[in-house]
């Protein structure tokens, strides 16, 4: 049977009524957790892991990929109609769409962004459907030593390119692998850095690290900081989207998955490398490039299209490899191994019922996404109205909910303590989190496979390199550095160049209260007074046309 | 002598404003106008933008009304500022827009509304939208 | 308008923070070196060829060890910590050690608590006193909320789920488990 079939039966499972309520739980739970502040995509998937925990493995996937959607979408509805220091990720979101936003046009934004993502969401999916098999088909033939090399690529990169400096990400690496070191070595059965405990002898559990560095360590690090004040919300204003705004939208989307698909799949491109890339392309391409940094539609259409591209580009490397290439990615692959089930070259042939389920569910997870985000974005508003107090508190009580449902053991939530501060410590000291959680989960695989290698090789170490694949994906990875580190430069000069350019707003602590110029202060017809939540009808007259934008 | 108005951006909040303009100039008092957040929250409904703060404003200026606006974020939150501005501008009259609750929203988040109508000490004007 | 955020003071000047910049790299430091010596603790069985148990743990503290030099040596050229940014966090400000310790307190509150009082109540401790720390008052309400939630969370996890959390008193109450 072709892949097309396969596709087509993973449909057949994925529609039948209980899987499709799986997929609305997965993408409504997503969304909202995933609109709160203080919650990026990989903690939503951490912190949402445990509800899936006695599910079978199909219907926990799909709600999963929901999740894991509907986690990157509820980003971009906040940065939109909030102007507020977050992930960098939407950042560039929060550029032009803020900007469109102010000037009355948030609908346009929000519809493009939501267009976008489920334009660019499919095309990608369709695009990991097509790529997906085949690279698997080519990976079975991989050697453990090619395994390495692979997992060489992906320590470094994501050591090397998430944080701010590569020795900082080393060291969170580092401590990655060691947490991942404790427990009872798979091969030997020896017991390594358990400390005599017996509850470590199983290794530290994946969901208490990721929960316990990301959930815990988000709380000690905002109650010991914690922002008082409000933003302003921008009600949502305008008519959705013109047929102007669509024919400018389109072309941008394409382009942002273009961007997007291919840079997901590289080790640490991730989303905030595409953003930037495809925010860059479109101010590049536009011909009107004086809108830029005061609302230009491309500019909200393309990164969030590139966004959402990415985030499916990244389940490229995981499925068929094994190999996660971000932090989100990451917890993603434990809750695979939760089930016993490990991502990788077999994946499509062990379990292709499964893993076409949970490609179909994409597909319908963005259908939902679609038809829920725009109607309901006066829902997620809301949502930022909980109080801090009450929104950690809640993230806590959660975060210990999950640890303890794991293993039923006050142990785990002994470590899940430990593990916050450390994840409190990582952050204030500017240590990247994403490379430790990587580095946990990826390790021990990483350590089989060398071990594995060195006995097909009977001890000889050259044999890691000499393999064609391993010697061309070494030379790769240089190469690779090599364009990451362009990639990077270009993003943070693209940064320093929009984010310092005066004529934005930037929401990022670069730029102090006191000097940010008031462009905004009359003369837009501003509705005012509405409630966001209450504002889903356009008032009559705030539809600015557009090419008057902002120029005054 | 003055009549305090607590304001929030919402059609109650509004329509005690305008309210408290009517009064202010019957009783040939001053007004004080004040805005609180209490900045619990990301997103606060009940503070005013800059562009709502400055219809507020305008619409003060508009009426001739001596008059003084203020609008800041204070951990006590809405009811206590007003309590504390009636009692500091020796209040003899507090206007407050009120509107309806759910008897599971009021245990849960309280009533600004009630805390002001107990804590007062001059007459509290409740204003429906 | 702006969009800045009320309380947000410019960009305070660089503290001197020289002293915790190396705390870290030290106790990486620290931590590499135990992995390295107690790697050699390991227990090789006779029958392994190869590769054995100990190789890919020294090959971590080696690591461990190059990762804390590389980021002293840059703390010694000037590097700083960039303290992570968010939307709920003021990176101007001091940390706040007392409400640290009382969210501290409240979680050891929790796993003090969980086995011996059961989930619901001791989330409804953990909830209400982390709310309360974090600044919401009076102390009822965030108990209240708790309750709500804590309940909440335990039938569904027990009941729908079929998750195990502990019920303590409320063994064998209806929907408690």
């Amino acid at each position: 049977m072709g892949d097309i079939g396969l596709l087509m039966d993973g449909f057949a499972n994925a529609l039948q009524p209980i899987y499709l309520v799986y997929a609305l739980i997965g993408v409504t739970l997503g969304t909202a957790v995933g609109v709160l502040p203080g919650i990026g995509p990989a903690m939503t998937v951490a912190l949402l892991l445990p509800l899936t925990l006695t599910l079978e493995p199909t219907a926990a996937f799909i709600m999963f990929a929901g999740i894991y959607y509907g986690g990157m979408y509820g980003g971009s509805t906040t940065s939109i109609l909030l102007n507020t220091p977050g992930e960098s990720a939407s950042i560039v979101t929060a550029l032009e769409g803020n900007r469109m936003a102010k000037a009355g046009r948030g609908a346009a934004a929000l519809a493009t962004a939501a267009v976008g993502s489920f334009v660019a969401g499919t095309i990608a999916t369709m695009l990991l459907t097509l790529v997906a098999p085949t690279v698997a088909r080519l990976a079975v033939q991989l050697s453990p030593a090619d395994f390495v090399a692979l997992m060489v690529v992906a320590f470094l990169t994501v050591a090397a390119m998430l944080g701010t400096s590569p020795s900082r990400g080393l060291a969170s690496l580092g401590l990655g692998l060691f947490l991942g070191l404790v427990g009872t070595d798979s091969l030997t059965a020896q017991q390594r850095f358990t400390f005599g405990i017996p509850a470590l002898a199983d290794g530290i559990e994946v969901v208490v690290v990721a929960v316990g560095v990301f959930a815990v360590g988000e709380t000690l690090f905002v109650a010991a900081r914690l922002r008082r004040g409000p933003v302003p919300v921008i009600p949502v204003s305008g008519s959705w989207m013109t047929r102007e705004d669509f024919r400018r939208s389109w072309p941008a989307w394409l382009r942002g998955t273009a961007i997007g698909f291919p840079v997901g799949t590289i080790p640490a491109g991730g989303a905030d490398v595409s953003t930037f890339l495809s925010y860059s392309a479109e101010r590049k391409l536009s011909k009107r490039k004086s809108e830029f940094g005061k609302g230009a539609i491309e500019g909200v259409a393309g990164p969030e299209a590139a966004n959402n591209a990415a985030a499916a580009g990244v389940l490229v490397p995981l499925l068929t490899l094994g190999i996660p290439t971000s932090a989100t990615a990451a917890v993603i692959l434990a809750a695979f191994n939760s089930y016993g089930i490990r991502p990788g070259p077999l994946l499509f042939e062990n379990e292709p019922e499964l893993i076409w389920a949970l490609i179909a569910s994409l597909y319908i997870g963005n259908v939902m996404l679609l038809v829920l985000n725009l109607p309901l974005v006066g829902l997620w508003v809301r949502l930022l109205q909980i109080p801090r107090p009450y929104l950690y508190a809640g993230i806590l009580t959660f975060a210990a909910l999950g640890s303890y449902a794991v293993g039923a053991s006050t142990t785990d939530l002994v470590l899940l303590g430990l593990l916050g501060l450390l994840g409190w410590a990582m952050r204030v000291f500017g240590y990247p989190i994403a490379p430790a959680v990587i580095g946990l989960i990826l390790g021990p695989i990483a350590e089989e496979q060398f071990r594995r290698a060195m006995q097909i090789s009977q001890g000889d170490p050259t044999a890691l390199v000499t393999s064609p694949f391993a010697a061309i994906t070494y030379s790769v990875l240089i190469g690779l550095f090599a364009l990451s580190w362009w990639l990077r430069r270009r993003q943070s000069r693209l940064a320093a160049e929009v984010l310092g350019d005066d004529d934005v707003v930037p929401a990022t602590e670069a730029l102090p209260a006191g000097e940010v110029v008031d462009r905004e202060g009359s003369g837009e017809p501003q509705p005012t007074g509405v409630l966001p939540v209450a504002l889903l009808d356009p008032p009559a007259g705030t539809t600015p046309d557009d090419e008057r934008g902002d120029r005054r | 002598m003055t009549v305090v108005v607590g304001y929030t951006p919402r059609p109650q909040g509004r329509a005690a404003l305008r309210v408290g303009i009517a009064e202010a100039r019957a009783r040939g008092e001053d007004l004080y106008v004040l805005n609180v957040s209490s900045g619990a929250s990301l997103s606060d409904p009940t503070y005013a933008t800059e562009e709502q703060w400055a219809e507020v404003v305008e619409e003060l200026r508009a009426s001739g009304v001596e008059h003084r606006a203020e609008r800041h974020v204070d951990g006590r939150g809405g009811a206590e500022e007003v309590t504390r501005a009636a009692a500091e501008h020796d209040a003899t009259l507090v206007v407050i827009g009120i509107r309806h609750r759910t008897a599971t929203g009021k245990m849960l988040f309280g009533s600004d509304a009630q805390r002001i109508l107990l804590d007062v000490d001059c007459p509290v004007l409740a204003v429906k939208a | 308008m702006t969009h800045a955020l009320p309380e947000q003071a410019p960009a305070a000047p660089e503290r001197a923070r020289v002293w915790p910049e190396y705390a870290f790299p030290a106790g990486l430091l620290a931590l590499g070196v135990f992995t390295l010596v107690d790697a050699a603790t390991i227990a090789v069985p006779v029958s392994t060829n190869t590769v054995g148990p100990r190789v890919f743990p020294y090959a971590v503290g080696a690591l461990l060890v190059l990762a804390a030099v590389l980021v002293g040596l840059g703390v010694r050229r000037g590097e700083r910590a960039e303290i992570e940014d968010g939307e709920d966090v003021d990176t101007t400000a001091a940390t706040d050690w007392p409400t640290v310790a009382k969210v501290a307190a409240a979680f050891i509150a929790l796993v003090v608590l969980v086995e011996p009082a059961g989930f619901p109540i001791a989330a409804t401790v953990l909830f209400g006193a982390v709310a309360w720390s974090l600044g919401a008052r009076p102390l009822l309400r965030p108990v209240l909320v708790g309750a709500l939630i804590a309940v909440t969370l335990h039938v569904l996890f027990t009941q729908v789920l079929g998750v195990f959390l502990p019920a303590g008193p409320l063994e064998g109450v209806p929907g408690f488990g």
